[in-house]
């Protein structure tokens, strides 16, 4: 068993027209065994930045934490919120500073950058960054989640439609993928509004 | 050492509440060559004289103002090899910086860096003072930038600022001709003439310096053939 | 014993703290983690004026595609471009500290990087890891002694070459240039040639695929082709797209936060803010 199966996890984020959505799971299992149904893999860095980390739950919560407190010091000292790609190259250096005892999480980072521009990447647990122009995936439902978004991605889609979309490529992956899902957690950020939506999905 | 056995520990308050250590440092600086920075609408300039202590020197060898990054120059008033030393460091910083947020460092962030380093060495054993205060002129997010960092550590942004010998009458001649709305190319004028002020000798190009950053982000000092043009439009 | 975290950032360097963890769950049979790949094929050659390379555009994790066009020719100084193969962080990670490192240097020369000395600086970083840090390289550049190419394997080797490849794709490659590669080609025959073992990657090797991208580096000049050839356009593009209509999705609850607007920089003086 690889050791991202042990939790398991679903992580999607997708570029909309001046708008980002970023999705995740809620289940937390041990092996086979579901442990709760509310976890939280995304974590919020500013309102306009998102992270979403797939992978081993107790890496997620510590990283999520240095994270967090590596922005405020960010913030503290530059006066300013980071921007994505910055706060991307961040979590890169962290991980990559764990070459030969990593991280055992894969993480997903949504953002809205300078005048709305949506960035989504992803990166290996290493820290390699993957940079995508419509969509990234992330965790045990990957593979599931590759396919889903490669048919049912469209390019500058509205809101309503981003979150439609992502929604449903979250929920039919899941589906196919017994360590993840229990409902979703959506997150839609357009220039004005951050939406967050829980999902009802399938329960067994 | 008039000022008494004060004078003598670096990190030893004096009754009236000094660091004559650091003072010391100040005078060092004061009695370097003069240097000054511009900052105008749209862009940067700092400007030194070079003398040199015989003709025999080979004066292309020397170069006062250098790059920390592409887009922040430097110039020092005071002793060169100390210099050298922060110059090393803050380029380093600067690298440390892009390495992890692959964004170049903003002005602010390495001139507290560099200033850091200045203020640990008046509270550490073993070590003097910086006989150095430098000018800082970048150009970053938020616009043109000119910072001065004194051997204690302290930093201010300027408009315009000078040091080093005849800091007063310069500083003077600046205030008498900043304007807000300066551009880039009156600045080096000013800078020109503000240097000429105090200026010991006939100004050439083989005896100043100048470097400018405009609204391209991209620091760089002038040739000589550049600042005789500029020389040729103040005469 | 580590300091605690929080004199940050770090200085660099690696941080072992997981090891023993990592060790644990391993022993008790969970596997590794597999990474990020560039399978890849990756080449070089030297013309008649300089350095061409070339690169596929696949990243893969195990068997999945995990990037159909990431970029694989990087940066390491003005004139100086390096391909990589091996685990994506590694290579990444590795051109990027050397980099920096020579633009350090050049700020204390004051003269243009050689490649001698990245390949320096390269060999011996890797030398130190032992080949854990997997990256395979084909360093190219002009400098002030001409064109060089060399090709650099993760435990520190390095070969000096008219024209090389490396990767998975490398043997595809290599038979293309092996047939082909003539000294005092031009410019022209040289990108074509090296596209052409690019290709002979993308479609022989499983490791390699999508798009060719091509680095010409001549003196004083450095031309980056991203996405000289696009051989593998999508297919399978349906006009309409999946469409969904609004409400669709079973939604438990919803929460709207409005974001506030930008204000003008806090600026201490003068209160009143612009309006956008």
């Amino acid at each position: 068993m690889s050791i991202f199966e042990y939790n398991g996890s679903a992580v999607v984020a997708m570029v909309g027209k001046n708008c980002f959505a970023i999705a995740s799971d809620r289940r937390l299992g041990v092996n086979l065994q579901t442990i709760a149904t509310d976890f939280q893999r995304i974590h919020k860095i500013h309102p306009k930045l998102y992270i979403g980390l797939s992978g081993l739950a107790t890496d997620v919560q510590t990283l999520s934490q240095k994270l967090a407190f590596r922005h405020k010091l960010y913030v503290l000292r530059e006066e300013r919120d980071m921007r994505p790609e910055t706060f991307a190259s961040l979590v890169s250096a962290l991980l990559y500073e764990k070459r030969f005892g990593p991280y055992l999480c894969m993480p997903v980072i949504a953002g809205l950058g300078d005048d709305n521009v949506p960035f989504i990447c992803t990166m290996d647990c290493l820290g390699a960054k993957e940079l995508a122009k419509d969509f990234v995936v992330s965790g045990t439902a990957s593979e599931s989640l590759y396919g889903a978004c490669e048919s049912m991605f469209k390019a500058d889609m509205e809101p309503d439609e981003l979150f439609e979309t992502i929604s449903q490529a979250l929920l039919a992956s899941v589906d196919r993928d017994c360590l993840s899902g229990w409902g979703g957690h959506v997150l839609l950020v357009t220039p004005t509004e951050v939406h967050e939506k829980t999902l009802k999905g399938r329960m067994d | 050492m008039g000022d008494s056995q004060y004078s003598f520990s670096l990190t030893t308050f004096s009754p009236s509440g000094k660091l004559v250590q650091i003072e010391h440092a100040l005078m060092a600086v004061g009695s370097g060559q003069t240097s000054l920075g511009i900052k105008a609408a749209n862009g940067v300039v700092i400007a030194t004289e070079k003398k040199l202590p015989s003709i025999l020197v080979d004066e292309t060898s020397v170069q006062k103002i250098q790059l920390l990054t592409t887009d922040i120059g430097v110039v020092y008033s005071g002793m060169g090899p100390d210099s050298r030393v922060l110059v090393r460091k803050s380029r380093k910083q600067a690298q440390q910086y892009f390495r992890l947020y692959r964004e170049s460092i903003p002005v602010t962030q390495l001139v507290r860096e560099t200033a850091t380093v200045m203020q640990e060495f008046t509270q550490s054993g073993g070590v003097r003072p910086f006989g150095v205060s430098l000018l800082v002129a970048g150009y970053d997010d938020n616009g043109p930038q000119l910072f001065q960092v004194d051997p204690s550590g302290s930093y201010f942004s300027w408009k315009a600022s000078a040091m080093g010998k005849n800091v007063s009458n310069a500083k003077t001649f600046l205030e008498k001709r900043y304007t807000d709305d300066m551009e880039l190319d009156d600045a080096v004028h000013t800078a020109i003439l503000t240097l000429k002020e105090g200026f010991e000798g006939q100004i050439s190009s083989k005896n100043i310096e100048i470097g400018i950053i405009g609204t391209d982000r991209n620091f760089r000092v002038l040739t000589p053939a550049e600042i005789d043009d500029y020389l040729a439009e103040v005469e | 014993m580590s300091t605690p975290e929080v004199g940050v950032p770090r200085k660099g360097g690696f941080n072992f703290d997981l090891c023993r963890r990592n060790e644990m769950l391993f022993s008790k049979g969970i596997k590794p983690p597999s990474f990020l790949k560039t399978g890849t094929t990756i080449v070089g050659l030297v013309f008649k004026d300089g350095v061409v390379l070339g690169a596929d555009t696949r990243a893969t994790e195990g068997p999945i595609v995990a990037d159909k066009n990431c970029e694989k020719i990087h940066y390491m100084a003005p004139n100086i471009y390096c391909c990589g193969a091996g685990t994506a962080a590694d290579t990444e990670a590795v051109t990027d500290m050397i980099s920096s490192q020579l633009q350090m240097h050049r700020y204390a020369t004051g003269r243009e990087s050689r490649v001698v000395t990245s390949l320096t600086l390269l060999k011996s970083h890797l030398f130190s890891y032992q080949g854990h840090v997997s990256a395979a390289l084909v360093l190219g550049g002009v400098d002030v002694t001409g064109p060089h190419l060399h090709t650099i394997y993760p435990h520190g080797s390095t070969d000096t070459l008219p024209y090389a490849t490396m990767g998975s794709g490398s043997l595809a490659a290599m038979a293309v240039f092996e047939s082909k590669y003539k000294e005092g080609l031009t410019r022209e025959e040289g990108i074509e040639l090296v596209a052409e073992a690019i290709c002979s990657g993308i479609f022989n090797d499983l490791g390699s695929g999508s798009n060719v991208d091509v680095c010409v580096i001549t003196k004083g000049k450095t031309e980056y082709l991203r996405s000289h050839q696009l051989p593998n356009p999508r297919t399978y593009v349906s006009s309409k797209g999946y469409t969904f209509s609004k409400g669709l999705t079973e939604v438990l609850s919803t929460k709207i936060t409005p974001l506030k607007q930008k204000q003008a920089d806090t600026v201490p003086e003068g209160g009143d803010f612009m309006e956008e």
